[in-house]
């Protein structure tokens, strides 16, 4: 009786699993200068139009400043300057995706443009290897769908970055 | 009965009970004849009593009964409370309060029937007030450890540690039946070397010759314990084994380092269980009893005693506290759930956000019926003012329930220390937020140890000094503005700033070079790092170099601050700086640039117009003269990297604030007016200067940052 039961879990877990690896990755296309990035859908809890954004003295200076997102202070990071691009020009296309991590903390991501959703196979994507060079650091592969390619995100290296410096 | 569900009120009210008995015992030990303080233990003895019995706490019961019949006699006027009754009272008192912790913990009151100190209230009884000192293990083992022998005697129980040992039913069914199987069970307590370096190897290698003879079935330190090291030279063990005892003997004697073995016979305390069986002398052994050994010593919970003795975070709920001669009053408390207290503010937070909008909308329309508005937005003001007020006030405390237990403290060290001292405490109805008091109990007690310890002289020196001979310790809790401050000041020696110069030389934590350019203030900061300790000989009592550090840390993350104001050989102060509030503030908004910033009011002294011919230079730094102080010039466009408006010449908007007795002047561009601030939190993801100590919402949604005046001073 119980050894039946195991053998059902077993299968059903095999099920699931390959569920969950055909299941594809849904990202949100942003646009940063040039290149269109990709942002795992399942970090972003929102994306507001720009706002004012309170400066904060004697910080790092990719961290343009605080914002107020319905009563929370949320600090807010331009991510051109942490890709080390040039600084942001604020236009009316100009987003803050507000990023929640597990540990129910907020950070605003300052970007030029939202553009679409994109869903993923794994198939499409090309991970990256463990070499990375200063411009890949904060990237985990590139995605490529109709003709394009998006570099996609590596939302956790970036923030753990932002932690530390 | 199920009783679970008056657990958290028996906790409350048992703490509430045992710290009244302490202080009332404390006073009593004073005043021996005041009839007031002996009806008042009585009646919270009898309560005591009550309420254990009623859980079902039936050792706590009997211990509590025989002090209460004790307290009786005395009321009586049968016999007079002595000296040595009041250590006999204080030792039961440690141990109800180890029933309270077991209880706390594991909803079990623990097996320790304490019958040494029912025996030591009884015989007071018997002998009408005559004390008959507590045989030496009950006391050794009570003051040091809290662990009471089962039932201790006379001269051998010094040694044979082993009987304090507490165990549980399991290992009592254990026991019984290794009895009945005539196997010998035996009580050994091991005397590792003074000199032993690796106590935990010895320790180890003693259980694994054990293990080749028989059973061990529990430990005193548990086996975890003892693996990390964290017991002193001895250790104890209950052990089942077919071997006679000088085989046991030989070997734990057959570890080297081990200075002595006392082994007996174990012979379980005296329980309910009337089928005590005397070890039996024959050896019929059973293999059985391999297959029945589920209980290894590592995973029997021992309660846990040391919590009783000090360190008690819990804070125990407000104590009424009956000083002198007046008629005792207990305090109303209202225990509230902390979280629905938080929650509460958090409504209030936003009730305030939705008033400063409502400010803000009117402002902007300049139209409607405008005189309505302003007088709906004035009633608005004073129900958010008064519904802030009165939140805060159910969050506050006041801090006697963390002090209220220092003056037994005290009264300990100055018998371990052997140092006459006295405390004198005033402010104790000082509130803070629940929050902060909770936290502020361990620091404080470490600076009290340490003025004990470093601060007061030995009392031959204090004479020989021109000093009385009984020390002074004062602890002031006082409000000051936006904070409370409290002080533990002593009378002691002081700072020795060049023995704390040379130590840090010593250490190699300055070299010689820095430390003739430090000045004496940031010597004294020296004492603060972490691993600083200038004791000249480590005593359990402090010196072990943590510590300070771990004060002030604490401090810190209460957003408090600590101060050494030190006078060599007329002793030294420790005063700690605490916020008032925590959530919301009074600020006043300015404007630097085009930036605004609130800063708290509370630090605020004056605003002053100050014209820019006033201000001049001293060593290069800008102050100025106001009524009569020079006070130092901070420019917060510099300091906020803000670029200067361009009118320079006209007159400067200079905002004095002060941090303890220290002034500074605060330039800024414009000001707005006052306003209530909700301060929230910026997120761990930024690293914020310590300038700033949070952010607030105006009404018109933006985020305007708060400046920390204390962190620019």
């Amino acid at each position: 009786m119980d050894e039946v039961k195991v053998v059902d879990e077993q299968k059903r877990n095999e099920i699931l699993n390959r569920h969950v690896e055909l299941d594809a990755t849904q990202f949100i296309v942003i646009q940063l200068g040039d290149e269109q990035y990709g942002i795992d859908i399942k970090y972003i809890s929102n994306i507001i139009r720009m706002s004012k954004i309170t400066r904060v003295p004697k910080v790092s200076d990719y961290i343009v400043g605080v914002i107020n997102v319905r009563g929370v202070v949320i600090p807010t990071i331009s991510l051109r300057l942490k890709m080390g691009l040039a600084e942001d020009e604020i236009t009316k296309k100009t987003r803050i995706i507000i990023l929640t991590l597990e540990q129910h903390e907020s950070i605003g991501v300052l970007v030029d443009e939202v553009k679409e959703v994109v869903t993923l196979d794994e198939e499409h994507v090309e991970r990256m290897g463990y070499e990375k060079d200063e411009r890949e650091r904060f990237l985990s592969g590139v995605g490529k769908t109709e003709g394009r390619l998006i570099s996609l995100l590596d939302i956790t290296s970036v923030l753990a970055d932002v932690m530390e410096t | 009965m199920d009783t679970s569900q008056y657990l958290d009120i028996f906790l409350d009210e048992s703490k509430e009970h045992l710290q009244n008995l302490s202080d009332q015992i404390m006073d009593l030990e004073q005043n021996p004849e005041n009839m007031d303080t002996i009806n008042e233990i009585f009646r919270a003895a009898h309560s005591l009593k009550g309420m254990a019995g009623t859980m079902g706490y039936k050792r706590m019961q009997t211990l509590t009964h025989d002090m209460e019949n004790v307290f009786s006699e005395v009321r009586n006027g049968t016999f007079k409370v002595q000296p040595g009754m009041i250590d006999i009272l204080f030792k039961s008192l440690d141990a109800l309060e180890e029933y309270v912790d077991n209880i706390q913990q594991t909803t079990e009151e623990g097996t320790n029937d304490n019958q040494n100190l029912i025996d030591a209230l009884n015989s007071i009884l018997k002998n009408n007030g005559e004390i008959k000192p507590l045989d030496s293990a009950a006391s050794e083992g009570q003051a040091s450890e809290n662990q009471a022998a089962g039932a201790a005697d006379g001269e051998n129980a010094k040694q044979a540690k082993w009987q304090e040992i507490k165990i549980s039913d399991t290992e009592r069914m254990l026991i019984e039946k290794a009895t009945n199987e005539a196997l010998k069970v035996y009580g050994i307590t091991v005397y590792v070397e003074e000199a032993c370096l690796l106590k935990a190897a010895r320790a180890f290698l003693v259980f694994k010759a054990l293990d080749r003879l028989g059973e061990v079935i529990v430990s005193n330190p548990t086996a975890q314990d003892i693996e990390d090291e964290k017991f002193e030279l001895t250790f104890s063990l209950i052990f089942i084994s077919e071997s006679p005892m000088d085989e046991v003997m030989a070997a734990v004697k057959s570890v080297s380092e081990i200075d002595e073995v006392y082994c007996a016979e174990y012979v379980l305390p005296a329980a309910k269980t009337s089928e005590q069986s005397t070890a039996a002398e024959e050896k019929e052994e059973e293999k059985t009893e391999q297959e029945t050994k589920p209980v290894t010593a590592s995973s029997v919970p021992q309660p846990t005693a040391s919590a009783a003795a000090s360190g008690n975070n819990k804070p125990a709920a407000p104590a009424a506290a009956s000083k002198g001669t007046a008629k005792p009053v207990v305090n109303r408390t209202v225990r509230v759930d902390i979280e629905k207290l938080d929650n509460l503010m958090n409504l209030v937070s936003e009730l305030i956000i939705a008033k400063n909008s409502l400010v803000a909308a009117t402002d902007a329309e300049g139209k409607g019926d405008k005189n309505a508005v302003n007088e709906q937005i004035e009633y608005l003001e004073s129900v958010t003012t008064n519904l802030h007020e009165s939140v805060m006030k159910v969050r506050m405390v006041p801090i006697e329930s963390v002090v209220a237990k220092f003056p037994r403290m005290i009264r300990d060290l100055s018998k371990k220390l052997d140092k006459k001292m006295e405390l004198y405490m005033t402010g104790e109805d000082t509130e803070l937020d629940r929050t902060v008091v909770d936290e502020i109990g361990d620091p404080l007690m470490h600076m009290l140890r340490n003025s004990a310890d470093h601060g007061l002289e030995p009392n031959d020196v204090r004479v020989a000094n021109g000093k009385p001979e009984v020390g002074s310790i004062f602890l002031d809790a006082y409000q000051d503005g936006n904070n409370v401050v409290i002080e533990v000041r002593d009378d002691g020696g002081g700072i020795n700033v060049e023995a704390v110069r040379q130590k840090a030389i010593e250490r190699g934590t300055v070299t010689p070079e820095q430390a003739e350019t430090m000045t004496d203030k940031e010597v004294i900061d020296l004492l603060f790092l972490p691993s600083f300790s200038t004791a000249k000989k480590v005593s359990d009592v402090s010196g072990r170099g943590v510590g300070l550090d771990v004060v002030k840390s604490k401090i810190e993350s209460l957003s408090g601050e600590v101060e050494v104001k030190n006078s060599f050989g007329e002793g030294s102060s420790w005063i700690i700086r605490l916020p008032l509030t925590l959530a919301i503030i009074q600020a006043l908004m300015v404007v630097v640039g085009d930036e605004k910033y609130a800063i708290a009011l509370g630090s605020i002294q004056t605003i002053e117009d100050v014209s820019p011919e006033d201000i001049k230079l001293v060593q290069a730094k800008e102050v100025i003269h106001i009524r009569g102080t020079v006070i130092p010039i901070i420019r917060l466009n510099r300091v906020l990297d803000i670029p200067p408006r361009e009118n320079e010449s006209q007159n400067l908007t200079v905002i004095i604030v002060k941090k303890g007795d220290k002034q500074a002047g605060l330039v800024v561009d414009e000001l707005i007016g006052q306003q209530e601030v909700v301060i929230k939190s910026m997120g761990k993801y930024i690293k914020v200067p310590k300038m700033i100590s949070g952010a607030t919402i105006l009404g018109n949604g933006d985020v305007a940052l708060i400046l920390d005046t204390n962190a620019l001073i």
